[in-house]
């Protein structure tokens, strides 16, 4: 499925063209208040004290997560890191983690959730753009393991984009294994009903998930994340002075 | 420029809020930008939705105002008191008014309306979102002529003090003095002190410098639910 040259180098699509997907870009601050800046400013500073087994990084779908009870519940006991803003592609993930959000730290799973916002790129482009982050973050944290969650089918009927996040999904489910640390985990099971509808008790814009859908994701992921600690052995840490 | 807006309010309000000058107050749908209709589906959600139910309080507005639904907060203070919840993401004042204009109204006859909105008009001067939203006031007054509107202010946004929230205040300063002469609506300052003495901002109220965290929510809906208590009974008294 795909060019398989995109495995070994994302960064590139079938005739050597650039993706642009995978190309690291910062959020131009356009409305005049720098919140972009200011959210990765702190993740920055949050890996200088905190040491995370799991880090969170992605759009909105990661972001709002940490509003939530859900959170609280299953995700903070796990020494959980959130980096998520809202809005973000797969080249500004990529940006943030070149640019100091893994420094320092040493989380044993990183959660990856990006992809939705990619609007200007093809499913290929968007897959092998997810691609290139699960390669960074494998190369900069030897040790982790990476998951990458599904795209999430969005609007309240049937619509391109489904069809688009549907078919990022069936890129990074062949290619994401041939990673060896990386994993595909779908947890879009059951949002869209037999008449092809989304509730809004799922997602309350038909994008963003409730409580309930949290919930519903929430099992799954935390699930997982508890069977890949398990089966990590303690790392000793250097002392830190 | 702004003595002459105070000197003629009413004459400015008309100035501000007509259709060729204030793109602010031209009724404007959302446009779908991304390729999955959400804005219209919203719309067209809430429309359905307002048919079969007799709310006292309607809440409309930006994201502001739909992630307040999603909280624990809502449940507590604002379904009690019998609300709906209308607002949408990214909405700006135009935005608002063409929802409100084309069906959002049609079947329910709340005793007040709660509305928050004038962050996301980007592009847009203080005086022009102003006239945005006392376009949307006097659109609920002529639909809804029993209703109370209860404005409330654009927060600050931004970690560090910024233009937006210049603008912000200065939005909130002329719609309460558009106001101030109205009996049918009124400005409430819900912001309950979000800028600390150093200018910035907390993420632990503002999570994105923007939104408001459940904790933020708390803050701001307290006084909001006692203010709203207190409109409600006098609506019943009239």
């Amino acid at each position: 499925m795909g060019d398989t040259r995109l495995i070994s180098n994302p960064q590139r699509m079938s005739g050597d063209e650039i993706n642009p997907a995978a190309v690291a870009q910062a959020v131009e601050d356009v409305q005049g208040d720098d919140r972009w800046m200011s959210q990765h400013t702190r993740f920055v500073q949050e890996c200088k004290d905190a040491e995370p087994e799991v880090l969170f990084i992605g759009d909105s779908m990661v972001q709002l997560m940490q509003q939530y009870e859900i959170w609280r519940e299953l995700f903070s006991p796990l020494h959980a890191l959130n980096f998520g803003i809202g809005g973000d592609t797969t080249c500004n993930v990529l940006w943030r983690l070149q640019n100091g959000e893994l420094d320092n730290i040493r989380p044993k799973v990183t959660v990856v959730w990006v992809g939705t916002n990619n609007h200007e790129h093809s499913a290929e482009q968007v897959a092998g753009g997810i691609l290139a982050i699960a390669q960074l973050l494998t190369s900069r944290l030897p040790k982790t393991k990476v998951v990458v969650l599904g795209l999430l089918a969005r609007g309240d009927g049937p619509n391109p984009l489904r069809e688009k996040n549907a078919a990022v999904n069936g890129f990074l489910r062949s290619w994401l294994p041939r990673l060896g640390q990386a994993q595909f985990l779908d947890v879009g099971a059951g949002f869209v009903h037999s008449d092809g509808t989304i509730s809004t008790r799922d997602m309350f814009d038909f994008l963003h998930l409730t409580a309930a859908g949290y919930r519903a994701i929430a099992k799954p992921l935390s699930d997982l994340l508890l069977q890949i600690l398990d089966e990590t052995p303690e790392e000793k840490r250097a002392s830190l002075v | 420029m702004l003595m002459h807006h105070i000197a003629n309010a009413s004459l400015t309000d008309k100035v501000m809020s007509s259709e060729d000058s204030n793109p602010a107050a031209t009724p404007t749908p959302g446009v779908d930008t991304q390729g999955d209709g959400r804005w219209m589906s919203l719309h067209n959600h809430f429309v359905s939705n307002s048919k079969d139910k007799e709310p006292d309080v309607l809440f409309v507005g930006d994201s502001l105002v739909q992630l307040l639904y999603q909280f624990e907060v809502w449940r507590d203070l604002f379904s009690p008191l019998h609300a709906l919840n209308f607002g949408v993401g990214g909405d700006a004042t135009q935005h608002v008014l063409w929802r409100l204009s084309n069906g959002e109204l049609g079947h329910i006859s709340p005793k007040v309306v709660v509305l928050w909105v004038g962050t996301n008009n980007h592009g847009h001067t203080a005086e022009q979102i102003c006239g945005g939203i006392m376009a949307i006031v006097q659109l609920i007054k002529d639909k809804l002529p029993k209703a109370y509107t209860l404005v409330l202010g654009v927060l600050p946004r931004g970690k560090m003090p910024n233009p937006l929230r210049e603008r912000n205040a200065q939005v909130n300063k002329l719609v309460q003095e558009a106001v101030s002469s109205l009996p049918h609506a009124s400005l409430l300052n819900v912001d309950p002190g979000f800028v600390h003495s150093d200018g910035s901002i907390s993420h632990q109220d503002l999570y994105d410098y923007l939104h408001l965290t459940p904790q933020g929510y708390q803050a701001v809906c307290q006084p909001l639910h006692a203010h709203l208590k207190g409109l409600l009974e006098k609506q019943a008294e009239n």
